[in-house]
């Protein structure tokens, strides 16, 4: 309660500070100062580089299938396929062993597929190679770990939907 | 699209519907009767309709002063119903010093691109909103390298524009010598492509172009790409898909949408993005 009635007095001074400032110059012109929120120097862009001349085109990037069209046609299909594999056991009301594996790999795959898509998005090669390779790695390195734990849970556990299901029933 | 080539006055004097898809915003539409040109007729006694324009200024020659908003009224009754009219009157009568780029002023340069009230858009498309109580905000097009005030510095847009290669490439001649022919359909394909002005409001309103302008290639380029793909007259289409297949010049996009909904032309970039990708994709 205090805090909510604190902040709403902080609004209301920070709010009467802006409508003293305007100043008339002249001919209904009148000039403020350009607000913002508070400034994040975290990814700050860079000044602009221009590289070659203004006329050059800019480069084009080698040809790779396995991170362009293949790559995009396969999160698709996977993407696709989790859809029935997530209904099936509503469905069915379990999942064999089998499916049920074949379930956790579309899902392990799925995610790391879209954390890879927010990596490459927010972390540009360009400007910083060092924290892109970690990233990289990084999310590789727990997609292996959670891999092999989801083998662990399937081969000596009773698997994930019946773990959802037991949770659910709980 | 025939709207696109008529001139304001015609479309004053006549009061012609606009073509445009009627999903539109209205603020956005073409140059129509405008509401306040009839009022002004009738009710010219006295009450102005004062409307405060805040711009964005920026100095390259004062490189240490921030940028600022600043804040100039006009009597809409005397002001065309256009936001370029607006502008172009702040600079002859209020203040000189107001920079922005314009040239033809019915929407088929896309000079005058810019951030109007949140939505990149035409100034010459966009209509002045007839509410007096708030203020109409103008800021040049948004993650762009400003030159001063509304100017955005647009050369990796154009360097990338000519990455393309945005030309016919063919070897074989025409078979009887004399201009390269398609068939009806094959002229279709290039209707809702060929109207695109490079006016880089969708790609300046894309995320993803934001984060990623270096590589990628953004919605209007790719709009482009497409054009040239589609094209029955070209020969060089394996080698154009070629050039999108890595993983920044085409995917990454994310169908945000952004550039189909801020599109002044009406166009849909988006769709052409997806035919590309579907096209590439077995």
């Amino acid at each position: 309660m205090v805090s909510i009635a604190r902040s709403a007095l902080l609004r209301q001074t920070g709010a009467a500070g802006p409508i003293a400032r305007p100043s008339v110059i002249a001919h209904g012109v009148r000039a403020t100062a350009f607000h913002t929120t508070a400034q994040k120097s975290l990814l700050a862009p860079p000044p602009q580089r221009i590289e070659g001349s203004v006329n050059d085109p800019a480069p084009v990037p080698e040809t790779s299938p396995s991170h362009g069209s293949y790559h995009w046609t396969f999160d698709r299909v996977v993407a696709a396929s989790l859809i029935p594999l997530t209904v099936a056991p509503f469905a069915a009301g379990s999942l064999n062993p089998t499916l049920d594996a074949i379930l956790a790999s579309t899902l392990l795959i799925h995610s790391h597929t879209g954390f890879q898509n927010i990596v490459i998005d927010y972390i540009p090669k360009k400007r910083m190679p060092g924290i892109r390779r970690l990233f990289v790695w990084g999310l590789n390195a727990a997609t292996a770990v959670i891999g092999l734990a989801l083998y662990e849970f399937e081969t000596t556990d009773v698997g994930l939907v019946e773990t959802i299901k037991r949770i659910w029933r709980a | 699209m025939a709207a696109l080539r008529s001139t304001p006055f015609r479309v004053l004097g006549s009061a012609r519907p606009s073509l445009r898809l009627a999903a539109a915003a209205p603020v956005r539409g073409f140059a129509q009767l405008a509401d306040g040109a009839t009022k002004s007729l009738h009710a010219s006694e006295g009450n102005e309709r004062l409307k405060t324009f805040q711009i964005y200024r920026w100095n390259p020659d004062q490189p240490t002063e921030k940028p600022r908003m600043q804040s100039y009224t006009l009597d809409l009754d005397k002001t065309g119903p256009m936001v370029l009219d607006a502008l172009i009157r702040i600079k002859n009568e209020l203040d000189p010093t107001v920079t922005f780029r314009r040239s033809c002023r019915e929407g088929i340069c896309g000079s005058c691109a810019m951030n109007i009230n949140g939505t990149n858009t035409l100034a010459c498309l966009c209509r002045i909103p007839t509410e007096t109580n708030a203020d109409l905000k103008i800021y040049p097009l948004p993650h762009t390298y400003v030159v001063k005030d509304l100017v955005p510095d647009l050369t990796q847009f154009y360097k990338q524009y000519k990455s393309i290669k945005p030309y016919l490439q063919r070897d074989t001649p025409s078979p009887d010598g004399k201009e390269y022919r398609q068939s009806k359909a094959d002229r279709k394909k290039l209707d809702g492509l060929y109207e695109c002005i490079l006016c880089a409001c969708c790609s300046t309103s894309c995320p993803s172009y934001w984060w990623n302008s270096e590589e990628y290639l953004g919605p209007a380029i790719l709009l482009q790409s497409y054009r040239w793909l589609v094209d029955s007259r070209d020969e060089r289409h394996e080698q154009r898909k070629d050039a999108l297949n890595n993983s920044m010049s085409l995917y990454r996009c994310h169908t945000i949408l952004n550039c189909t909904r801020t599109c002044p032309k009406g166009l849909n970039p988006g769709l052409a993005i997806a035919e590309i990708k579907k096209e590439m994709s077995f």
